[in-house]
């Protein structure tokens, strides 16, 4: 991520909703790119995935013809669906480096919110049932998540009698 | 790929407001107008359960690259990095979130039991044009407070006393180095448990002096390469992933193939077979030489980890794998050389992702020298052998073509000699007068020279 010094310290808002069912997602990497970043409301017109005995799935996205496979998460982690809270953050970004600038003691506060969250994905690939073992994604989650904790684990302990 | 209606309706519109996207959609006839698009779409995080709702998400100077990168901070599970994967060019993709338990089980009654929920709390489907995820991974917060911790006493070295050795410090001190970047780090250590941890953390890798009752910190080197050896062993007693595994470690130490199965589709090619063989013949010579000294050879080995981090990793090299299915070794590595190249690339690595490339260097040459730490000896031997080995095969593999290569180079050299004397004689050409031409095709056979009346008589 590149960001500039601006970037404000971000809280994570937990979800605001009373209900926990009401804030559970799948997210389903589709093997495709859709130019919309936003709430879509009649999804079952174009979606609408079955799941098999197997675990895979099979849907059919504007007419083709979509395999999915459903992928835990790594024991430890939880997915989190999340939006920054300011309305439009992206104006305001050139304002709050001029404020930055007034006053460099005070960093810029905001939050994330979180919005849902998620213990499984499901990605999907074109005919076929993806090859889960060589998915950027699922490799990135489990083998990279499993590298770095063997990285970068520390005895607390041990650092104490130093 | 697939380019849904969704997506050229988007193209027309050519990222205008809300209203252009209306009469876009209307023009297109399609029945449900485009939902306006959200200026903050949610962003896909897998966050560690552990981290407690105090966690903030704050901008730290990246201890190899020091330009600020965002920080996942917990004030009792440490320190978290942000890993962000996302789709390759070639293969695009979106998120599709979905709300709830599914869009097919739930129907919409469902929903409307507690329409208050539905309305403002619960989460509606969203779809997102970029297919990124953001993981945080755990991260030892030593890496974070290297740069101040050896940052100070190079600027020092370099600019008054070259051999004026580091000073010892207050932690505080260390701290304000690192919050000269960003002002984040001030704010995150007010946080008691944290600070407690990252002076720990310190003092892990320092020499520590009592002043009063604080402490003075001052790097150690040898203590910082102790620290970053038993970070490579824990990597590498645990079996790499498979795809790591494979590229830095047995293909690194695979042994040339005996079996000539892969040739014939080369050979009747001649130039992609010339060219393959300058490849074999020049990497080998090449890594010949940076294998003979053992310091320069870290240095090579850590180019080639350098380009895995792990998002390049994720990407593929299946297809470096492929060919090396059915055919022969001459030798297999032994099991010790294995573990030798696991722990030197799990060490190159955390070296060239967490650590200033003048400090890695100077770690190299550390480890090095200090063979009682860590011997690397049996590897070096099995890479030299290995290295004689695969000149060998590149020798006996280049030797029919190399000649012809190189008179063909001599043929293209003189040819290009000849047309640019050509050229040359043109452009004369060009810029004669016609005087000059005419002139030059008259019969002077029975003139005199110009020459002959300067003669000295």
């Amino acid at each position: 991520m590149s960001q500039s010094q601006s970037q404000p310290i971000l809280a994570l808002n937990p979800p605001q909703s009373s209900s926990p069912t009401d804030q559970k997602t799948t997210p389903h990497l589709l093997p495709c790119r859709v130019h919309l970043d936003a709430p879509v409301a009649q999804v079952q017109s174009f979606w609408a995935p079955r799941q098999a005995e197997d675990g895979t799935s099979t849907a059919y996205f504007r007419g083709r013809k979509l395999c999915g496979k459903t992928v835990k998460l790594p024991k430890g982690y939880r997915g989190v669906v999340a939006a920054k809270t300011t309305a439009s953050d992206d104006d305001n970004n050139t304002h709050q480096h001029s404020e930055d600038d007034d006053d460099a003691d005070k960093p810029e506060t905001s939050s994330l919110q979180v919005e849902a969250e998620f213990d499984d994905m499901v990605i999907w690939n074109h005919e076929v049932a993806p090859d889960v073992a060589a998915d950027p994604y699922v490799r990135g989650m489990e083998e990279w998540l499993a590298l770095a904790g063997q990285i970068h684990s520390y005895p607390a302990a041990a650092a104490a009698e130093k | 790929m697939a380019r849904t209606r969704l997506s050229s309706a988007k193209g027309k519109k050519g990222g205008g407001t809300a209203e252009k996207t209306n009469t876009a959609t209307t023009t297109t006839a399609t029945k449900h107008p485009l939902p306006t698009e959200s200026p903050n779409p949610p962003k896909v995080f897998i966050l560690p359960t552990k981290a407690t709702a105090a966690a903030r998400i704050v901008t730290l100077p990246n201890p190899r690259y020091s330009k600020p990168t965002r920080y996942l901070v917990c004030p009792e599970a440490g320190f978290f990095e942000f890993t962000k994967i996302s789709a390759p060019k070639t293969a695009p993709r979106s998120w599709l979130l979905e709300s709830a338990s599914g869009t097919v089980e739930k129907p919409q009654a469902d929903e409307e039991e507690n329409p208050a929920i539905s309305s403002n709390d619960g989460f509606d489907v969203h779809i997102t044009k970029g297919a990124e995820l953001y993981v945080a991974s755990p991260l030892d917060p030593l890496f974070l407070l290297l740069p101040a911790l050896a940052a100070g006493a190079g600027q020092e070295s370099k600019s008054t006393q070259a051999s004026k050795k580091r000073l010892f410090l207050f932690s505080d001190d260390h701290f304000d180095a690192l919050s000269r970047s960003t002002n984040h780090v001030s704010e995150i250590l007010t946080w008691p448990d944290l600070r407690l941890s990252l002076e720990l953390r310190m003092a892990a890798v320092c020499d520590t002096v009592d002043a009063g009752d604080e402490q003075m910190f001052r790097l150690n080197e040898s203590k910082l390469l102790d620290e970053i050896l038993t970070k490579a062993r824990r990597m590498a007693e645990h079996a790499f992933p498979k795809s790591m595994e494979e590229k830095f470690v047995s293909k690194a130490l695979e042994a040339p193939i005996l079996g000539i199965r892969s040739q014939p589709t080369a050979v009747p090619e001649p130039d992609p077979a010339t060219a393959k063989s300058r490849e074999g013949s020049s990497t080998p010579v090449e890594s010949a030489d940076s294998q003979s000294t053992i310091p320069s050879l870290a240095t090579s080995a850590s180019s080639l980890s350098e380009a895995s981090t792990p998002a390049t990793t994720a990407s593929s090299d299946s297809a470096a794998n492929a060919d090396s299915g059915d055919v022969v070794n001459a030798m297999s590595a032994p099991e010790e050389a294995i573990k030798l190249q696991r722990l030197r690339v799990a060490f190159n690595f955390i070296c060239s992702s967490y650590i200033a490339p003048s400090l890695a260097e100077l770690l190299k040459s550390h480890c090095v020298a200090a063979k009682d730490k860590v011997d690397f000896g049996p590897l070096d031997d099995y890479l030299v052998k290995l290295t004689k080995m695969r000149n060998d095969a590149a020798a006996a593999r280049t030797s029919d073509y190399s000649r012809k290569r190189g008179m063909d180079e001599e043929e293209d050299e003189r040819a290009e000699k000849r047309r640019k004397k050509e050229e040359e004689d043109k452009v004369k050409k060009a810029n004669q007068s016609r005087g000059v031409k005419k002139l030059a095709k008259v019969n002077t056979t029975g003139m005199k020279k110009m020459s002959d009346f300067f003669k000295k008589k």
